[in-house]
């Protein structure tokens, strides 16, 4: 019997050009938490993915409590006893607790005939574990995420579970949660469980691990013992730079604000969110999941419901009721996500660059010119040297960030006075990453007014000269120069 | 550079591949009775009445939207043109045959208005919606006419449709011709052909884009509804009458048509020669099936639902990569 529950060596994993897992080694001790950390894009959710038999390793070793495993399927790892709780948390919003709990092992066991005792009895058997104390009868979708959680860890454990990952456990919670489910972790860990906890926030790995592996651009580039890591350490091996981050420094902010939002309101959203916006400037808009961040974004882009307040754009109020209307008056935004509010990701990388401003290329009766759409494109594809030999190529084709600058470029085709980016960098590999944030300073010394709206706390600091941080709906801080730190904010959303 | 083109025109190269294994399955079991070149004059009159309905409906499937009602509407509108030419035959055949299409086509304006707001509008279904339309312009026409054939044409009208231009080309498939040229140009040389395959790719992103996605909708159903109305015009043409239900057993053979070009209903994808390969083949099954007088027209739903079956499983397996292990259409087939 090895010290190690779980071995993985030499884990190698590739999906078409892209070497998601570069020979990657990886374990994890019986009855110890540990932090699997990473930036975003850099292999971790592959390796869990992976582990928990989703995908398939191209080479590398797996060993459990000793036993080599050859092919890991999804059945086979929950037989094994790895469970995974997800960032969705996998849950049944329509159905009570309850049902939330029993429902698997009532499959399971090919049961077709509902006893609600039986249904109790597990339910109450699940909860017990951990001492959790819940109505079995409230509905799933109505509890809080920190309340989902702890069911979804309850179910897990139904599977006599010996290794629980977490995949980002602590994004949408506040500190009082995040307490409460570390206590929850450490009682686990206390029996024996082995915990794998995804994270990329500095604080709370050094909080809650053991060890920590820490992932970059596909490899593993440190694994072993948190406590023989500092802090300056970990954030070298996270981002591979040891030179400070290129903050932006404004050179061009204008007088007078573009944009100005007063008392602005979407009821059950956001209520009462004042702020002004010079060009030159990039602002800050961070807070946690459900904030009202993205609605905020939606609103000021005439996609949201506006029940009270005013929205002025250079001194005069206006009204934005479509993209097509926010468009008309200079206002751009990058969504959120991506592949399915950015890009028409089965057409070429051209059609989508041009989509926002077919205007543009119209001629007589309607007409339009392909060659015309291509040359103009390719403007864009060599400007911000999109990695692609041929813009007729779909744009699934490109990587995260490639696709980013995809959508980017669609926007900046048009004259904008505002520019709003919903978390720009999701997704994107640190290279990438870095040429957006470089991109993005420059538009603004150049007179363009940029919000950023992110929960990437760093790429907030590093990149916008002003902050304002939401929560539950309403402005709660705003802090600008070298107020703004990870610390403070963190200090203000919690 | 040669192979480039090759991959690029894989799918419509496998499409005439199939045309040429259905001419020569029924060359090998009717012998030369295909070859006569009346059983090719009855070809090419009888594809076009359908086939342009097919080319609107292709619109829909591009969009990403599906049109139930499309022949019920068209029956519709048919019997309520036919039902005026009738009721003024003694004025001058010309101007009351105009008006008759006018009507028509206008009847098709207001069916697609209708099915492009109960979809954008009100959000429905696209199938649910137009399924209910479907069964209200049925149930219009059946009331309107007691499920009896409307007749009473000016003799004018079928006898522009039975003539020749240039004594060769019929002029049912002389205006094929021309509606197809309008799709083409429309599909691959206009804003709207442009914005029609990336809404159909992804409306939401398209709205993200500032593209006025409601107003696409609603004009890619008017568009659909009233090119179908204009192969149901020529429906009347060969029939000589209108009737609730002669469009019916095309419904399903107009989908099946499309699949096969591979525009299928998952929207942004497909080319409109590849629609006209498919329909050319539709056809040659169509009429090499006549030629076997025991199975009669009982079997025809039999045939295309088989077929659609078939069509529609082989094109989910090219969805997931490859053909006979060729890299074909299917959902990776776009527009060039």
């Amino acid at each position: 019997m090895s010290e190690y529950l779980l071995q993985m060596t030499g884990i190698d994993k590739r999906f078409g050009g892209v070497h998601a897992l570069d020979h990657v080694n990886f374990a994890v001790r019986p009855g110890k938490v540990m932090c699997l950390a990473g930036e975003n894009g850099c292999g971790k959710s592959t390796l869990v993915k992976i582990i928990s038999g989703v995908y398939t390793r191209d080479e590398g070793e797996v060993m459990f409590e000793g036993q080599p495993i050859t092919h890991i399927t999804p059945a086979e790892a929950t037989r094994l006893g790895i469970q995974v709780i997800y960032q969705d948390l996998s849950i049944f919003p329509n159905l009570t607790v309850m049902e939330n709990l029993a429902i698997n092992s009532e499959i399971t066991a090919n049961r077709r005939i509902v006893n609600r005792k039986r249904w109790e009895q597990t339910a109450k058997e699940a909860l017990s574990k951990i001492g959790y104390d819940i109505d079995l009868y409230a509905k799933m979708g109505d509890l809080s995420v920190a309340d989902k959680q702890l069911v979804a860890i309850c179910r897990a454990l139904l599977f006599n579970a010996k290794l629980i990952i977490m995949d980002e456990p602590t994004t949408a919670l506040t500190k009082k949660e995040v307490d409460a489910l570390f206590k929850t972790v450490r009682q686990l860990r206390d029996s024996g469980i082995a915990i794998m906890f995804i994270s990329h926030k500095t604080e709370e790995i050094f909080e809650i691990s053991d060890d920590v592996c820490i992932m970059r651009n596909g490899k593993n580039v440190f694994s072993g013992p948190t406590a023989e890591l500092t802090k300056k350490d970990f954030t070298y091996y996270m981002t591979g730079r040891e030179l400070e981050d290129d903050y932006f420094v404004p050179t061009n902010i204008s007088k007078e604000p573009v944009l100005k939002v007063d008392r602005l309101t979407w009821n059950g959203k956001f209520r009462d969110v004042s702020f002004d916006l010079r060009k030159g400037e990039i602002l800050g808009i961070t807070g946690l999941l459900g904030s009202g961040r993205t609605e905020l974004a939606l609103a000021l882009f005439g996609l949201g419901k506006i029940n009270g307040g005013t929205i002025s754009l250079n001194g005069q109020p206006v009204k934005i009721t479509s993209p097509i209307d926010a468009q008309k008056k200079r206002i751009g935004y990058v969504p959120e996500d991506r592949l399915t509010e950015g890009l028409c990701l089965r057409q070429p990388i051209a059609d989508n660059i041009m989509l926002s401003s077919l205007k543009q290329l119209t001629r007589v009766l309607g007409t339009l010119s392909h060659d015309e759409l291509f040359e103009k494109s390719n403007e864009w594809v060599k400007k911000f040297s999109i990695a692609t030999d041929d813009a007729h190529k779909h744009a699934s084709t490109l990587s995260g960030g490639n696709q980013q600058k995809i959508v980017l470029s669609k926007w900046l085709n048009n004259d904008l006075d505002v520019l709003i980016l919903n978390g720009p960098t999701v997704g994107v590999d640190i290279g990438a990453k870095q040429d957006i944030h470089a991109l993005v300073h420059d538009l603004a010394n150049q007179g363009l007014a940029v919000i950023i709206i992110s929960d990437d706390l760093a790429e907030v600091v590093v990149n916008c000269n002003r902050v304002i941080v939401m929560k539950d709906g309403a402005i709660v801080g705003e802090m600008t120069g070298d107020r703004i730190t990870e610390e403070h904010i963190l200090e203000i959303i919690r | 550079m040669k192979t480039k083109t090759l991959q690029k025109h894989s799918y419509t190269l496998m499409l005439l591949g199939l045309m040429a294994v259905v001419l020569l399955f029924f060359t090998v079991l009717k012998g030369g009775m295909l070859w006569k070149g009346d059983v090719w004059l009855g070809i090419a009159m009888q594809f076009p009445e359908y086939g342009v309905v097919t080319l609107g409906l292709m619109f829909c499937f591009i969009c990403g939207k599906m049109d139930m009602s499309f022949m019920a509407l068209g029956d519709f509108a048919t019997i309520m043109a036919v039902q005026y030419m009738a009721n003024h035959a003694d004025a001058p055949a010309g101007g009351v045959i105009l008006v008759g299409i006018l009507i028509a086509l206008g009847i098709a304006v207001v069916g697609g208005l209708i099915n492009g707001l109960l979809v954008s509008e009100l959000d429905i279904p696209p199938v649910m919606a137009t399924i209910s339309m479907q069964l209200v312009w049925t149930g219009l026409s059946v009331a309107l006419t007691s499920g009896n054939t409307v007749k009473g044409l000016p003799a004018l009208y079928t006898e522009i449709g039975h003539k020749y231009l240039f004594g060769f080309l019929p002029v049912p498939l002389l205006i094929f011709l021309v509606i197809f040229a309008l799709c083409w140009f429309l599909l691959n040389h206009t804003v709207y052909g442009e914005k029609l395959y990336m809404v159909g790719t992804n409306i939401k992103a398209a709205r993200f884009s500032a593209i006025n996605t409601k107003r696409m909708v609603v004009g890619t159903y008017i568009l659909c509804d009233v090119i179908c109305c204009i192969g149901c015009l020529l429906m009347v043409n060969t029939m000589a009458s209108a009737k609730a239900d002669y469009g019916t057993s095309y419904v399903m053979r107009c989908i099946l048509i499309l699949v096969l070009a591979g525009v299928l209903p998952d929207g942004g994808m497909g080319k409109i020669g590849n629609v006209l390969i498919a329909i050319v083949t539709i056809q040659i099954i169509a009429t090499g099936v006549n030629m076997f007088p025991n199975l009669n027209t009982y079997y025809a739903s039999l045939i295309w639902g088989g077929l659609l079956i078939v069509v529609l499983i082989l094109s989910t397996r090219v969805g997931e990569g490859g053909l006979f292990g060729l890299k074909l259409g299917g959902k990776k087939q776009l527009k060039a």
